[in-house]
């Protein structure tokens, strides 16, 4: 699937610890998946669930367990990955094999794998498309259009494509519960159920998304179009989502006799710099190589003009200020083949040229990462001004008139070089602070519990602790913490200073060494606050600031005892019932005045209970609606997740993986979901052995 | 999907929430089950918490508004934002359903 097959290196492959290490092996050495008759040598790495997984490590291909639900969907996003396969019984890959297969053509950078049967109950579009925004394929303001159009052609192909139902026809409501039966019948058959279906999606070079969807299905043949622009209004509107998705994309193609459909999505390429991550990985490198400074004296001029005579007068003109690094074109050609040769760092441009002209030169350079952005004169006899409005838009960067003035040519030279100087400078200096700045990075990320840290604590004390901590675009101000005290009780904290950037980061440094020196040894939460608080006023400078909490679940009396400082309210609920409620956050922010006190609050915190905590990003960045996730809206969401899996779940990953499909990718602020979980209730897997 | 129903006098308000696609059918048919028992005279669909629908979705709306007609009743479709209102403006429920803000 990818090169990386080809040199027998290998693969490292995620795996879900719920798959048999036979299944594992018969999937992964067969050829089922890759067609290969040498077996691929692979090693596994092993995780209960996602969060389990690194998400700094790279895995060729990710394994989802047989009915990943909404937790394992949720490794598109989290997992550095591009093939996600659903391991089922009686998968059968077949004709889709070459889709997934070694064939280095069909390279795709994001391919998901499922069973019928688990496709149809999850929000498989939906998370395709946010996996696609996290990975910079497509831009969030295609996204809905992309999101809309996966989920039409999506829904084809499982429901007439795999389950092969047919709704064509005015759906009555007696035809429509048929159907509703006739659904959950071929779900559970095998003939249906387990046929798999594909989505892969792939970056053109020209920027164009191409994703496909491909089904085990009978094949379908597009109908002769009348009318492809309307959707229909009185018929049933089940299956009739092509004259949509035609209205979505650039273009819909059909391929493996209408098992497959390829949507191909067309970017306004606004914003060319962020577009592709290896467009830009090149620019950069370019930029460091000759960031060597030069002084404008020193620097490289090609001059591309068609006469002998006028390259002469220039270079004369421009000899005569010191410029000596000359080089020189003849025509069109000739200026790309000498601006390849010698990275000029200005161009002096001819517009009128045999073999190419001005304009298409201009525009050529201009289409190469290296010369994006290399000053261009064009000097032009040309008084209309049409052609001096094209130039400009090919992409020239000024426009001298012949004949040309010598101290208006060394004039416009200069603050052309300076300039392209003063940007480079700049561009040095910005990548040598971001190099420290991503150093400082990874140090704040280590100030969290990593995950078989917390898993491990939470295991001591009877709770599934998940947690998903994601940094803003700058380094931020968020941390949290677990604090065993003994065997029944254990502390947590979360803490969030004031703004982000170098500033609110080291104070995070410096009230992590608070936290963990031995100055504060306060066992109840509120002294243990004011004591904190105390220490810190005397470390911050007026105006900085940072909101806590602080509590300690005790096993023994089944409590939750906690302190905030101006902290989001904590959510308490019930893991039987999904019933949540908001605690008191209330209190003074750490570090505004010296005398803060802080209350001590004790709630109930049994077998049954859970406890969510996090940062205030997840509660006031605009989501997709255009809105903040309000109080209730949280609530209800932390109702469905737990009533779907129970205490069986990572319910913090659960809220983040939900929060980011709505979320822009770069956040704002640094967003921070912790939960802590009882599992002795519900399913009593562990902390059997606890004390009572 | 989910949703809660509301019965005042002879409306009864329907509330959608979360996402209406073609995976929804059961809960769609208990919704449909109830509307019938409430035999009110005008049905609102409320689906202002609806954050994305399907051409599915769509065809449930349609059922809805035929029960509806069945039992006399007006169905009105209340508070579509962002995609669900592109979607309903793409598929001209506006000529099928009396909207409302």
């Amino acid at each position: 699937m990818e090169s990386d097959i080809d040199d027998h290196s290998p693969l490292t492959v995620a795996v879900p610890q719920s798959l048999s290490s036979d299944d594992v092996e018969s999937l992964l050495t067969g050829e089922n998946i890759w067609n290969r008759s040498d077996p691929i040598p692979f090693e596994h790495v092993i995780g209960n669930s996602p969060e389990d997984l690194s998400n700094s490590a790279r895995f060729s291909c990710c394994l989802l367990p047989s009915d990943p639900g909404r937790e394992w969907l949720g490794s598109l996003i989290r997992l550095n990955s591009d093939n996600f396969i659903e391991c089922f019984d009686g998968m059968d890959l077949g004709d889709l094999c070459p889709i997934i297969g070694s064939d280095p053509k069909s390279k795709h950078h994001l391919l998901v794998c499922l069973s019928t049967r688990s496709a149809y109950h999850l929000p498989v579009a939906r998370k395709f498309v946010t996996a696609l925004r996290h990975r910079g394929l497509i831009k969030e303001a295609t996204a809905p259009a992309v999101e809309m159009a996966v989920q039409e052609a999506f829904a084809n192909s499982l429901i007439h494509g795999n389950l092969a139902l047919t709704t064509s026809g005015r759906l009555s409501m007696d035809r429509f519960n048929e159907l509703g039966d006739e659904t959950k019948k071929r779900l559970a058959s095998t003939t249906y159920g387990d046929r798999a279906i594909v989505l892969t999606a792939k970056k053109r070079k020209n920027g164009h998304i191409v994703i496909s969807i491909n089904d085990q299905g009978a094949g379908f043949t597009p109908r002769e179009e009348t009318d492809e622009t309307t959707m229909p209004g009185q018929e049933s509107t089940f299956g009739r989502g092509l004259p949509l998705i035609k209205s979505l994309c650039h273009s819909v193609t059909f391929a493996r006799g209408g098992r497959t459909i390829k949507l191909t999505f067309d970017q306004i390429e606004s914003d060319v710099l962020s577009a592709d991550p290896a467009f830009i990985r090149e620019f950069e490198a370019q930029g460091s190589i000759d960031a060597a400074l030069r002084t404008p004296q020193n620097a490289t001029i090609l001059i591309a003009d068609d006469t002998m005579l006028s390259r002469e007068i220039i270079a004369s003109y421009l000899r005569s200020d010191g410029f000596t690094n000359l080089v020189f074109a003849k025509d069109g050609e000739d200026a790309l083949s000498q601006a390849k040769a010698h990275n000029p760092d200005l161009i002096i441009l001819d517009i009128i040229m045999p073999k190419l002209d001005g304009y298409e030169v201009c525009k050529a350079l201009r289409a190469d990462p290296l010369f994006a952005e290399t000053p261009i004169i064009a000097q032009t006899a040309l008084e209309e001004n049409e052609g001096r409005t094209r130039i400009f838009d090919d992409g020239a960067t000024d426009l001298i008139l012949k004949p040309l003035n010598k101290a208006e040519l060394i004039a416009r030279t200069k603050i052309h070089l300076e300039n392209r100087l003063l940007v480079k400078q700049l561009r040095a200096y910005r990548e040598r602070t971001q190099s420290e700045l991503d150093l400082a990075r990874d140090m704040q990320e280590n100030l969290n519990p990593a995950p078989e840290q917390y898993r491990g604590t939470g295991f001591d004390y009877g709770m599934r602790i998940s947690a998903t901590f994601q940094m803003s675009s700058e380094l931020g101000g968020d941390m949290w913490g677990l604090v065993p005290i003994d065997a029944q009780r254990l502390g947590v904290y979360i803490v969030d200073f004031a703004g982000h950037g170098l500033g609110a980061a080291l104070n995070t440094f410096r009230l992590h060494s608070l936290i963990w020196s031995d100055q504060i040894r306060d066992p109840d939460p509120g002294a243990y606050l004011s004591n904190l608080n105390r220490h810190l006023k005397g470390l911050l400078p007026i105006g900085q600031y940072a909101t806590m909490l602080y509590g300690i679940i005790d096993r023994n009396k089944t409590t939750f005892s906690y302190a905030s400082a101006a902290c989001t309210s904590p959510l308490l609920g019930d893991s039987t019932t999904g019933a949540a409620r908001y605690l008191d956050g209330s209190g003074v922010p750490l570090g505004v005045i010296r005398d803060a006190r802080y209350e001590t609050r004790e709630v109930p915190f049994d077998q049954n209970s859970f406890l969510l905590l996090y940062s205030d990003a997840l509660i006031e960045t605009t989501l997709d609606d255009g809105q903040f996730l309000s109080e209730e809206k949280l609530l209800s969401m932390v109702h469905e997740t737990v009533m779907e899996s129970g205490s069986d779940v990572d319910l913090a990953a659960q809220i983040a993986d939900q929060f980011m499909d709505r979320a822009p990718v770069q956040l704002s602020d640094d967003f921070t979901v912790v939960s802590l979980q009882s599992t002795n209730g519900a399913d009593g897997f562990t902390a059997r052995d606890e004390p009572q | 999907m989910n949703y809660n129903t509301e019965q005042t006098d002879k409306t009864t308000t329907v509330e959608l929430t979360g996402r209406f696609t073609f995976g929804d059918h059961s809960n769609f048919r208990k919704l449909i089950e109830e509307m019938r028992a409430h035999q009110s005279e005008t049905h609102v669909l409320d689906v202002t918490g609806i954050e994305f629908i399907d051409s599915a979705g769509l065809g449930m709306l349609l059922l809805a508004r035929d029960e509806g007609e069945k039992a006399r009743a007006t169905v009105i479709l209340r508070g579509a934002q962002g995609q669900v209102k592109r979607m309903l403006e793409v598929a001209r429920f506006d000529t099928l359903f009396k909207l409302e803000d």
